[in-house]
């Protein structure tokens, strides 16, 4: 009896098992599990781009909302792009639901950013390294100063040389390459020099609008839904402003992509033309910038009749240059809030759950068999399969949410299963053949094992899929179910095999 | 446990096994024709149910706005006529129970401002804990193409590797049907007693690939590649395996269910224990009935 204790703890098998408890505790006790949103509390929320983007392109908006969320002064934030149009960002330690919606407020008023001179965009958001403090003066004068990329301003240089008080324009969100349809006043707005700054010879507003970013402008004049869906062919979209609106259901019903713009109560003709258009400025050029000398220091300068509109003025300018770093337009697509309080009673519970599966399964075990030293066993392997799964998920912080839970469940589900296979096949072959049992516990494992690759292969080929593929909360289940499978197969199966044959394979 | 006290007595176990297998005996005397007639039958009931009555999308396949309250007990009626009424839009009001917490889900269109329903209902109940999301109908269109596109990917991958482990037309063909019908059944059941598809019961429903193929593959494995045993040995040896696997995964998923307030495991859970169940019929009637009638017709008994 000692003896086979001794062969059955030299066991290789049960080595391992032992050196991978070990390893997880330790790990466990060093490096704390960390939870997804969903188990800890705080904001998950799922932004989709406008339109597909490159893998570039991807970082570029995954690197500046980070940065965006970090200046706010969040902390424990995540950002994870999914695919080519999808942007997971997680913030832990939201307490509120009006916190929860301010995030989505940020994340969805991060706007396109361009500067324009001359119909020639010569830089991007990305292109505005540091914004400085604004500034305003007793004559309600004010200034932000901010920094561009040498590119940027190489190519401004360039652009810009002799052509002192020209408009210089900044946009977030322009509606680019799309059909325009106006007003007749808004549109001979458009096409004069009011726009212009202090350069009557500069090209109108609309004439630069059209070569910068292939806006269209037409003026409407009782046009057919069909005309104008005859002019805006090519176009991404059209944008109608304060036309008779029964144009918007005739152009979307020809499956056209359209938005409409009314007049606010009040509004003048430029309003609404800067508020469509998602103009700022224009800004006079300085005399300082136009001798071809590339400077990347410059400043946004304006006046207002009053402290408080200056002061207005300022911010606005401020928070576009400061946001609108991202290189395409993101869209607020999902959002779900937990609160940090009901998080920690999820966590409770999926622990007091866990444990009472646990205790089921033992019960159930023991009922089927009568036998301690079957249920006892087929138990403790599953709790140190999730010990195993839970160290390894410490070790690589994973975050564990809701669905990584149910795939621990599902693992632990297909584990206990196939334990009962192995103690049946040994159970079954005990009446019958005593005398050759030693080659035919060798041949019933090698049946077991069958069925357990077999099961193993098929779960695994399933959920790779998921976990290479798919976008959303699915990864973490996916993950989980194929780590607990091949810590079953691997490890914890060939010692449970062990130990049922030194417990009920020989007497 | 290192040193049992008693010595095993394996005649106990013997017992109970004994007991089990007679009282499983009558499924060993069912014909095959009746064993493939029944679970065929209800796998189309099942089609008739999923198509006058398919589950309905939860909020992250078909956008929405879904606001839920814990520590809260109201008649759902009554507060979804008092938000309504307050936010002039249209909610329907679901509550729910757990071990230590009571609560409600509001479900509003999408468009709603989530807050503002916490608002109405911070009136009524100030100390509840909320929680809120929503989607929009884009993004839950992306979720629907990718959950279908993960369940047919899913079961292809399954299909191939069944195919590779037993190489035979018949009994693989078998295993993948009584599988698509586990699905299906539990699907038609979700209808039934209202359990919405969501991201959660898509996740349940891969879950079941893999579950349900196993006792699938330890009964093919079991008649086809055991033959020292006759057919109806090695079948009632194989239910008797099946039938401990199936009711301990479904004592432990009984369990998770009871104890969750979570939606997400609650409803994994349930689906989980509707595949279970479609499945030891389609495992221990369809399935067996197949390879029963396969190996009494050919004469080699299987391959291999």
């Amino acid at each position: 009896m000692r003896r086979k204790t001794k062969r059955l703890l030299l066991n290789w098998r049960i080595i391992l098992l032992i050196l991978f408890l070990a390893g997880s505790i330790a790990t466990l006790a060093v490096k704390p599990l960390t939870f997804g949103i969903d188990i800890s509390g705080g904001v998950a929320l799922v932004a989709q781009t406008e339109h597909p983007v490159d893998s570039d392109t991807m970082q570029l908006v995954v690197d500046s909302l980070q940065k965006r969320l970090n200046t706010l002064g969040l902390r424990d934030i995540t950002v994870e792009a999914q695919g080519d149009q999808i942007v997971l960002i997680k913030v832990a330690n939201v307490s509120t639901a009006e916190q929860a919606n301010q995030i989505k407020a940020v994340i969805e008023s991060q706007g396109v950013f361009y500067m324009e001179f001359n119909g020639v965009i010569f830089g991007t958001g990305s292109d505005v390294e540091y914004v400085g403090i604004y500034q305003i003066k007793p004559d309600n004068s004010w200034s932000v100063p901010f920094r561009i990329s040498k590119s940027a301003a190489e190519k401004f240089a360039e652009l810009a040389k002799g052509k002192v008080g020209w408009p210089v324009d900044m946009f977030l969100d322009p509606p680019v390459n799309s059909l325009m349809v106006v007003p007749d006043s808004v549109y001979r707005l458009m096409n004069s020099t009011e726009f212009n700054a202090e350069a009557p010879e500069a090209p109108t507003l609309m004439e630069r609008i059209s070569k910068a970013f292939n806006i269209t402008v037409v003026a409407y004049a009782n046009q057919s839904a069909d005309e104008i869906a005859g002019l805006a062919e090519g176009k991404d979209k059209i944008v109608l402003v304060d036309v008779p609106q029964e144009l918007q259901s005739g152009l979307e019903g020809m499956n056209l992509t359209v938005r409409y713009v009314p007049r606010n109560p009040g509004e003048s003709d430029h309003q609404l033309i800067v508020r469509v258009l998602g103009l700022y400025g224009p800004y006079s050029l300085g005399e300082g910038l136009t001798i071809g000398e590339p400077q990347q220091d410059v400043q946004i300068t304006g006046t207002a009749p009053d402290r408080l509109t200056a002061e207005q003025e300022a911010s606005t300018i401020y928070t576009v240059l400061k946001s609108g770093s991202l290189p395409v337009k993101l869209n607020v697509v999902g959002m779900e809030f937990i609160s940090p309080r009901l998080g920690e009673n999820f966590k409770t519970q999926a622990l007091y759950a866990g444990i009472a599966a646990l205790i089921a399964v033992l019960l159930i075990v023991y009922f089927h068999y009568r036998n301690w030293k079957i249920a006892i066993p087929v138990a403790s392997t599953s709790f140190f399969e999730v010990l195993i799964i839970l160290g390894f998920a410490a070790l690589i912080n994973w975050n564990l949410d809701l669905p990584s839970i149910a795939g621990i469940i599902a693992a632990i589900g297909t584990g206990v299963d196939q334990q009962i296979v192995i103690t049946d096949e040994l159970l079954s072959g005990e009446r019958s053949t005593k005398i050759s049992r030693r080659s035919s516990v060798i041949k019933r494992m090698g049946r077991a094992f069958f069925v357990i690759f077999a099961s193993a292969a098929t779960t695994i080929a399933a959920m790779s899929f998921l976990l290479v593929y798919f976008v959303g909360t699915l990864k973490g289940f996916a993950f989980t179910t194929i780590l607990g499978v091949l810590i079953g197969i691997l490890i914890t199966r060939p010692a449970y095999a062990e130990i049922a044959k030194y417990l009920l394979g020989e007497d | 446990m290192s040193k049992p006290k008693t010595k095993a007595r394996p005649t106990a176990g013997d017992a109970v096994r004994a007991k089990k297998r007679k009282k499983l005996g009558f499924l060993a005397k069912m014909g095959y024709k009746k064993m493939i007639t029944y679970p065929l039958a209800v796998f189309l009931v099942a089609l008739i149910l999923l198509a006058v009555n398919f589950p309905t999308l939860g909020i992250d396949l078909q956008g929405g706005v879904v606001v839920t309250a814990y520590g809260v007990s109201a008649n759902p009626d009554e507060l979804a006529k008092f938000i309504s009424d307050q936010l002039g839009v249209d909610v329907r009001v679901e509550s729910f129970t757990g071990v230590d917490t009571n609560g409600v889900r509001v479900y509003a269109p999408v468009g709603t401002d989530p807050t503002e329903i916490i608002k109405i209902m911070q009136q009524k109940y100030p100390d509840a804990e909320y929680t809120h999301s929503e989607v929009q109908p884009t993004f839950g269109e992306i979720a629907q193409q990718q959950g279908i596109r993960a369940l047919v990917f899913a079961f292809l991958a399954m299909a191939v590797v069944v195919f590779l482990f037993f190489r035979n037309i018949v009994p693989s063909m078998t295993i993948i049907f009584s599988a698509l019908s586990d699905m299906t059944i539990a699907v038609a059941l979700m209808g039934l007693f209202g359990i919405e598809l969501t991201t959660a019961t898509i996740a349940a429903l891969l879950m079941l690939i893999g579950y349900t193929v196993d006792s699938n593959i330890l009964l093919t494995t079991k008649l086809l590649k055991r033959k020292e045993d006759s057919i109806d040995e090695a079948y009632l040896n194989a239910v008797s395996t099946g039938f401990t696997m199936s009711t301990t995964t479904l004592g432990a998923l009984l369990i998770l269910w009871l104890i969750s307030t979570s939606q997400t495991i609650d409803n994994i859970a349930i689906v989980l224990i509707f595949g279970l169940l479609a499945d030891f019929m389609n495992t221990w009637l369809l399935n067996a009935g197949v390879l029963k009638w396969y190996l009494s017709n050919s004469a080699r008994g299987g391959s291999e």
